[in-house]
């Protein structure tokens, strides 16, 4: 027998033992691979557009995922070395050298880390198949929804699979230059105690999460508004706070429990002491299966959130159809839309049209300099459509007085567009004559149908008359209301629709964020307008049902049987990803957290088998157990939700300094979501006592 | 066959530095067997481990066939625990995944290869430690007994100059520690070989031509047998008692 041979024997047993490593490579090799491979398809990056915030959202929570990754994949390497420690200091202990051991070792490790990394890597891609053809097949489908692998995919799990492997060697290495003997044979038995902290940990560390949040959101508002400074990215180390806090709640937890009565001090001794003397890696390991379980809900939310709002809108609009037109384009009027209805035996009631003009409105333009934000006023900044009071009335019902002087601008009934309409304006041009109106805000005119980015105004009757003087067919354009008289009619919709952009020239293919007025601006200042240079701004008339289309088109009408009928539809691909978010981070946490109860367990093995000596019946084991595990899921579970339905509230308030209906309506849909969540825990719960149990020997 | 001399050693725990050994100096004949005995804590096993090489020591010297261990790098030493020293401990350290014949190998296949003749030699060691009959079996299909005998088997395999114990009967009860005993006896008488085994264990150690008795890092006495292991064993603790200031140990 040579040493070869004797390596091969060792091998088998150790497969044996290297069970969570072969599963924690393949696992986090698999979540990456199909997140990468899905972030990458070309759908995704479509819909997801370069420099976004649900770009830079789902590249957050990919980081995240990584992170969370490398953190089990760290774990279980080194949990793989302790187990292999045993082997390796007997060798030593019998005279092997460690030229001996090194290329028995590295092998070993090699072939392990490039088996399972390889396996996960193959299998990422019928993981995201499976996702994405299970979504399009039970939930929705479009044309758009065609999963394009690219190689590219594949860039970020070789560059995992290389720290995989890059980690493995460099512990064998440090297992390898270990001089003391003992120690490394007794490594698996050693304990990893970790620093206490006083009673006051938890309490002041909920206290820092908090404030590191708030710090970390508001900071980059407070240096734009305050320090007209561009937030650099170091103010997201604002954010420290959060992991520190979260740190010190989950070292409480682990050292000293949360004990709100006397009388439960002592129920939960042996199992918080089997991970207090794990509580390194138990720390760690529930601080990233929190951030996991966090980031999971961050997924989901979206969906709740996103939904609730558009179902109230869409159910609670007073007309059936809003669409306005450029009046230089051959839109059909009332008479051709009356006609096409009775085509679908449908007839219209409510019938409202007006007139309204686009003009120029000046502001204040925020330009950074380097790290500086400069205001500087700009005679021509925004585009405005505007109603006279008559033409508002006529075609809203909304009776409304303008002063002469003034402009309202068109909002919801709880003004939450707000933020997106000019508010300060003191000047309107004409856009054809050039000829000017100084004017001043007046507050909000109340009809959520006309909300929309580039914003409606009402100016005063005569204001109007004035200002609208010599204005051509490009810079005006009319709207129209209507309901279906009974029930309504899906393809009638969709017909109109499809008119309403063939009957379009190409002029007006424009997205609602490309601003006509500051185009003519910045060209004539010689300088060449963003919207002329970027592809984000590019929406094509050849493709009417895109979810980019659909949200972004300047002229997208408002039908309530189409959108409610094209909802899922139309964001399909933004459900999906955020869908798949929840299923990554989900699986990650929980994989997190089972590898984690089983470690404590099994290498405190003999804790149980003391106590079953002393007496103890399978049904006092089998509650340590329980009660293990649930300290193990249940408190990343509990803060990783907490912290983001928190984030959720946080971020809907901070919007406008109140919840909404609908924010209240989503949050709470998020409400039924947590207890989805934490059924799927609990069935994680269940099925890791399960296995302990029988892993343990505690029950036949 | 060893010499030990003047060894030093110390501890350091939480910014405190302990001294464990204070100066011990003794030897070992060629054959013999014998014996360190002391309390918890009274530095035996420390002592046990710097002549194993499993731990450096502060100072002094410690002489293995006339080659000092001290200036050895970790090849060196490696050399030295393959080849010329043997190893039985307290928990077995048998490999799992091995059979009893493989573990007896293992310290020969780390020197080069096992070989027929290393083959044979093995079950030479299985036959004279009574082991035979499990030399397929793996060590968890076995007793303490068994398992502390095939490690006495693995100790022999290189015929090495001296073979060091620590509290080898430790996790046995009396009758596997019998077996055991006798298996360091008949290593003695058939194979020449000498053994220096750590043990607060009376029994085991009234088995021993010679006991080193340590006493908080210090060498307190050594005592030769005369007579027979029994009033040996009575000897022995009679001096246990001395040394622990007339409290029983």
């Amino acid at each position: 027998m040579t040493m070869r041979e004797l390596e091969k024997k060792l091998r088998k047993l150790d497969y044996h033992q290297a069970r969570l490593y072969l599963f924690c490579n393949f696992i986090s090799l698999m979540l990456i691979t199909a997140y990468s491979v899905m972030m990458q398809s070309s759908t995704v990056q479509e819909v997801f557009p370069e420099g976004g915030d649900s770009r830079k959202q789902v590249m957050a929570i990919f980081v995240l995922t990584i992170v969370g990754c490398a953190a089990f994949t760290v774990y279980a390497t080194a949990l793989f070395f302790r187990k292999k420690s045993r082997q390796i200091g007997i060798l030593m202990a019998l005279g092997s050298s460690k030229k001996q051991l090194a290329p028995m070792l590295y092998r070993e490790i090699l072939v392990l880390g490039i088996l399972s990394s390889v396996c996960g890597i193959v299998t990422g891609f019928p993981f995201v198949m499976l996702i994405w053809n299970g979504f399009r097949m039970l939930i929705v489908d479009s044309e758009e929804m065609v999963l394009n692998i690219r190689a590219v995919g594949l860039v970020i799990p070789a560059v995992f699979l290389v720290l995989v492997l890059m980690l493995a060697c460099l512990s064998a290495k440090r297992y390898l230059a270990r001089t003391d003997i003992l120690d490394t044979i007794q490594e698996e038995h050693r304990n990893e105690p970790v620093k206490e902290l006083g009673k006051w940990c938890g309490p002041v560390g909920i206290v820092i999460l908090l404030v590191g949040a708030i710090a970390g959101y508001e900071a980059p508002g407070i240096s734009m508004r305050y320090l007209n400074f561009v937030p650099p990215w170091w103010l997201s180390l604002l954010y420290t706070p959060v992991f520190i806090g979260l740190y010190m709640i989950l070292l409480h937890t682990v050292v000293h429990g949360w004990h709100f009565r006397r009388k439960t001090f002592d129920r939960d001794l042996v199992s918080r002491s089997m991970m207090k003397f794990q509580g390194k890696q138990t720390i760690n390991n529930l601080l990233v299966s929190t951030v996991l379980i966090a980031g999971a809900c961050f997924g989901i939310f979206y969906v709740p959130m996103l939904s609730a709002g558009s179902i109230k809108d869409i159910s609670t609009r007073p007309y059936d159809y809003l669409y306005h037109y450029r009046a230089d384009q051959n839109v059909p009027g009332k008479a051709e839309v009356e006609t096409m209805a009775s085509g679908y035996g449908l007839s219209l009631k409510d019938w409202h049209d007006a007139s309204y003009i686009t003009l120029g409105m000046d502001g204040m333009h925020m330009i950074e300099e380097g790290s500086r934000i400069r205001y500087e006023y700009r005679e021509l900044l925004h585009e405005g459509k505007f109603f006279s009071e008559t033409g508002f009335r006529e075609l809203t019902g909304v009776s409304i007085t303008v002063e002469p002087g003034t402009y309202l601008a068109v909002s919801d009934d709880e003004e939450r567009m707000g933020y997106m309409l000019a508010v300060s304006s003191t000047l309107l041009t004409n856009m054809d004559t050039r000829d000017t109106l100084d004017i001043g805000f007046a507050g909000y005119a109340h009809f959520g149908m006309l909300t929309d980015e580039n914003g409606f105004y009402v100016l005063n009757d005569a204001d109007f008359a004035e200002i609208a003087e010599g204005i051509s067919g490009e810079w005006s354009g009319r709207a129209a209301l209507f309901n279906a008289d009974g029930e309504d009619d899906y393809q009638f919709a969709k017909e109109l629709f499809y008119e309403l952009i063939q009957s379009s020239d190409e002029s007006c293919e424009l997205p609602s964020y490309y601003n006509r007025v500051y185009k003519i601006a910045e060209n004539e200042a010689g300088r060449t307008y963003w919207g002329d240079t970027m592809a984000i701004s590019e929406i094509h008339y050849d493709d009417p049902d895109s979810s980019e289309f659909r949200r972004f088109w300047t002229y997208m009408p408002r039908f309530r049987m189409l959108d409610k009928n094209d909802f899922i539809r139309t964001y399909a691909v933004f459900l999906m990803m955020f869908l798949f978010i929840f299923l990554i981070c989900t699986t990650a946490g929980c994989v997190i957290c089972y590898t984690r109860c089983q470690t404590i367990a099994l290498n405190n093995r003999y804790v149980f088998d003391d106590l079953r000596k002393l007496g103890a019946p399978p049904a006092f084991l089998k509650q340590e157990v329980k009660r293990q595990c649930c300290t193990v899921i249940r408190t990343p579970s509990v803060i990783g939700i907490f912290s983001m339905t928190f984030l959720y509230t946080l971020i809907m308030f901070a919007n406008d300094g109140r919840l909404t209906i609908d924010e209240i309506m989503g949050l709470s849909a998020c409400g039924v979501v947590i207890v989805g969540i934490g059924l799927l825990l609990y069935v994680v719960y269940r099925k890791t006592v399960k296995a302990l149990v029988k892993e343990l020997g505690i029950e036949g | 066959m060893l010499q030990v001399k003047n060894l030093y050693q110390s501890y350091e725990t939480a910014k405190t530095r302990y001294p464990v050994l204070k100066g011990v100096s003794f030897h070992v004949n060629q054959g013999e067997f014998a014996a360190v005995m002391g309390a918890s804590g009274s530095g035996k096993s420390t002592l046990l481990n710097c002549i194993s090489c499993y731990i450096p020591y502060e100072k002094g010297e410690i002489l293995l066939g006339g080659q000092n261990l001290g200036g050895l790098d970790q090849e060196g030493l490696a050399k030295v625990r393959n080849e010329k020293l043997g190893f039985v401990f307290q928990d077995f350290m048998l490999l799992d995944g091995l059979t009893v014949k493989e573990n007896i190998l293992i310290p020969r296949i780390i020197r080069g290869s096992a070989d027929k003749e290393a083959l044979e030699y093995a079950e030479k060691l299985m036959e004279l430690f009574g082991i035979s009959h499990i030399k397929d079996k793996y060590p968890a299909d076995i007793s303490g007994g068994e398992r502390q005998r095939t490690a006495v088997a693995r100790s022999l395999i290189n015929n090495p100059l001296l073979l060091l114990a620590d509290e080898p009967t430790g996790n046995l009860d009396s009758k596997a520690s019998r077996t055991v005993i006798e298996a360091f006896e008949k290593a003695k008488q058939e194979m020449k070989s000498t053994i220096l085994m750590v043990t607060h264990d009376s029994f085991s150690a009234s088995f021993c031509d010679r006991v080193i008795l340590v006493r908080d890092g210090v060498i307190y006495k050594e005592l030769k047998r005369v007579g027979g292991q029994s009033s040996f064993q009575g000897y022995l603790l009679d001096m246990i008692k001395e040394m622990s200031g007339g409290e029983e140990e």
